[in-house]
């Protein structure tokens, strides 16, 4: 895929260069110009932490012309930190990779407003990868100046972010430009041949997909410990996976992927409602906010088919990250980390596993997302990310009030997890919701 | 912090002149130096993890004189863990269950892993399955870990000391440490064709002749290689029969980690090999004065 992708770039500055003898070139390329006509394409990442800095990587490695030009954070030393990683992954300050990398202390913004910085600084394409409480906010600025987006999962934390998560994907849709969502497992080539034998039907597949359950168990994440100069604020940001807030709670953070695999495992249908039982079961002190650590949520369809996600975050517990999928006339095993993809008999033989090549998942999506800015048919998958954003926020909502949660109620809910102020000073923690007094908003 | 953990040691007479009571785990140093002549015979033993009370059992392993034209001297009698290391034992390093929760937060670089960012075993197994996707840094950690804990000296194979166990006692020549070759693998060895796809409960084939479990094929095992490079051993549930040789080495792979959606990449675990643990060694007692 990226030797095609690269021999097409070539192809193009080629055909620029030499009157186009013989070679084909898409008429959209020709209509857009990137960066003053030539074939670079700019690229500003905001949010500078450990999955940004590896996105930022990713994108330049994508296409020769893309250039890193801008970077954004709330905090200076995880930007600082940031591009010297990337440096240092394109292969130090004197390789060719340096040639990618044009970053002055002009265009390196940090604060809230970093993301504005980025925006406003001359680039084609962002790369959305701060917390996810910042992600409808960032986007939405970012489709509103026509930039291409990459925005890593989840979309959102809440339904407020959700609904302005879809009409950004719309406006981008509208301006033809490009929004790719970091469900990655999307782009794996095992992951894909395996749900489209799935979905094929007949007898090389399961038959009709009757059920799925899908998994996340695994441990804790990093908890980094207060330190004496710290706001309530940087000290929530610093430990975001734990702030329900800013991540979501695990289950729309980390969980998601599995969710989004269970929304695809289901032909990506609509849930008419969710029951959803969790807790905090194996946690506690500060750096530990107010997440649950585990989940089991269960997705009622409108004609009453049912589909399953359990996940759980506690360490010195057996970990799992698999799909099942159930059909008509046999079931699907599905671990992109075993890997497992593997199609069985009802009576549980293997009928059919994927043995073709993998490559990185999370080269192929911004292989994708840059070839299909090159070619001018730029990908837009934001809806379908934001509607598995919001059935992993629906079970949350469920478990936090022991409601039963319609999608109607989720999609329309007005809980609105965003902080009074976005500054870096006090902020109590917020309270652990307790199903059945914790409140449906 | 050790004082509460038990120890079951079963050590030679030649050990037991200072006190078979649990050893704090700072004065490893202070403990009486034991002298133990190279060609001593050592006895098993077992050490309780802290915590999960986990049984880690110790099996001799002879010395070995030099091979005939081997510029290397032999090898000095050591103990080798029966079993690869399984989660009961890591985890209560790699999620510090040995400390008090409000401990257990800080990143602590240099000794203990990162959270892992995957589920880390992938959903095989846990309990009696070997720890896996780790890396060599992590199974390091792991016996600087352990012998603070106790005071004796945890540590790697060495690729000789590693070939040499799993041979078992037969010639340099032989491929397996067992007899009857190839044919026999499927007794001794989950691998490529007995395996379905994933790592099994350890010593759940046979052991060999010293007493030693799955040292051809479940996990491939990080030790230190000739090169004094991380290097694994024995082959995993994925390889084929010559994988499983005690000569086959494979030095890590770019592949291993390729997934990492992090940068920088973890140091501690390796996104693609779920395929890779390890086991630990204990030193003779002469080094651990």
């Amino acid at each position: 895929m990226s030797i095609g992708r690269r021999e097409f770039v070539k192809s193009a500055v080629a055909a620029g260069a030499a009157g186009a003898a013989g070679l084909v070139v898409p008429s959209a390329l020709a209509a857009r110009a990137y960066a003053g006509g030539s074939d670079r394409l700019r690229v500003g990442v905001i949010g500078c932490g450990g999955r940004g800095t590896g996105a930022a990587v990713q994108a330049l490695r994508a296409d020769p012309g893309a250039v890193l030009v801008s970077m954004g954070d709330v905090f200076a030393d995880r930007l600082s930190s940031s591009f010297a990683g990337i440096t240092e992954e394109l292969g130090g300050g004197g390789g060719d990779g340096a040639k990618q990398l044009d970053v002055p202390e002009s265009r390196r913004f940090v604060g809230f407003d970093c993301y504005k910085g980025v925006i406003d600084s001359g680039v084609d394409v962002v790369l959305l990868t701060s917390y996810p409480q910042f992600r409808p906010v960032h986007l939405k600025a970012a489709v509103e100046a026509k930039k291409h987006v990459f925005a890593e999962k989840p979309l959102g934390v809440d339904a407020v972010g959700v609904r302005s998560v879809l009409a950004s994907a719309a406006l981008a849709k509208a301006n033809t430009t490009a929004l790719l969502v970091g469900f990655c497992w999307r782009y794996n080539q095992g992951m894909k041949a395996t749900f489209e034998r799935i979905h094929a039907g007949g007898a090389g597949g399961i038959g009709r997909v009757v059920t799925a359950h899908t998994t996340y168990h695994t441990s804790t994440l990093t908890k980094r410990p207060r330190q004496p100069e710290w706001s309530d604020m940087e000290f929530q940001l610093r430990n975001w996976w734990h702030f329900t807030w800013v991540s979501g709670d695990h289950i729309v953070e980390q969980a998601v992927h599995s969710i989004d695999r269970l929304a695809w495992a289901m032909n990506d249908r609509t849930p008419a409602r969710c029951v959803c039982l969790g807790g905090r079961a194996a946690r506690s002190g500060p750096e530990s906010g107010n997440v649950y650590d585990h989940f089991a949520a269960v997705y009622e369809y409108a004609d009453g088919s049912r589909a399953f996600h359990t996940t759980r975050q506690i360490d010195g517990t057996p970990s799992d990250n698999t799909d099942y999928v159930y059909g008509s006339d046999g079931s699907a095993t599905i671990n992109g980390w075993a890997p497992t993809y593997q199609l069985r008999d009802p009576d549980g033989k293997e009928r059919w596993k994927f043995d073709g090549q993998v490559t990185d998942m999370y080269q192929n999506e911004h292989d994708e997302l840059f070839k299909s800015i090159r070619a001018g048919t730029p990908i837009n998958d934001g809806e379908r990310g934001a509607r598995s954003t919001l059935m992993a926020v629906m079970a949350r909502m469920a478990a936090y009030t022991g409601q039963t949660v319609t999608w109607e109620q989720a999609m329309n809910s007005q809980e609105d997890l965003s902080p009074p102020s976005y500054e870096l000073g006090p902020l109590p923690t917020p309270e652990i919701a307790v199903p059945g007094k914790t409140k449906l908003r | 912090m050790s004082m509460f953990f038990a120890f079951t040691l079963f050590l030679p007479l030649a050990l037991s002149q200072g006190s078979a009571a649990p050893q704090p785990a700072t004065t490893a140093s202070a403990a009486p130096p034991a002298t133990v002549s190279p060609d001593a015979k050592l006895e098993p033993f077992t050490v309780s993890v802290p915590v999960s009370g986990y049984k880690l059992n110790f099996a001799p392993i002879p010395p070995r004189p030099p091979l005939p034209g081997d510029a290397a001297k032999g090898i000095e009698p050591f103990w080798m863990c029966t079993t690869e290391l399984p989660w009961d034992a890591f985890d209560v390093y790699v999620f510090k269950l040995d400390e008090p929760e409000e401990n257990r937060g800080g990143v602590d670089a240099k000794t203990h892993p990162s959270k892992p960012y995957l589920p880390p075993d992938r959903g095989f197994g846990h309990a009696n399955f070997a720890a896996i996707s780790l890396t060599f840094k992590s199974a390091e950690g792991f016996c600087a870990w352990l012998s603070g804990k106790t005071g004796m000296t945890f540590r790697l194979a060495t690729e000789d000391e590693w070939e040499h166990a799993a041979r078992a006692g037969r010639p340099p020549t032989e491929t397996y440490g067992f007899e009857g070759g190839a044919a026999m693998l499927g007794d001794f060895a989950w691998f490529k064709e007995n395996a379905n796809g994933q790592p099994h409960e350890i010593a759940t084939r046979k052991p060999s002749a010293w007493g030693l479990y799955d040292m051809h094929g479940n996990v491939a095992e990080w030790v230190k290689g000739r090169d004094g490079k991380p290097v694994v051993k024995g082959g995993s549930y994925n390889d084929p029969a010559e994988n499983l040789a005690a000569s086959w080495r494979s030095p890590p792979q770019p592949a291993w980690n390729m997934s990492d959606p992090q940068v920088p990449k973890s140091r501690w675990w390796l996104s693609d090999a779920p395929f890779i643990g390890f086991r630990v060694v204990r030193e003779n007692t002469r080094s651990e004065r």
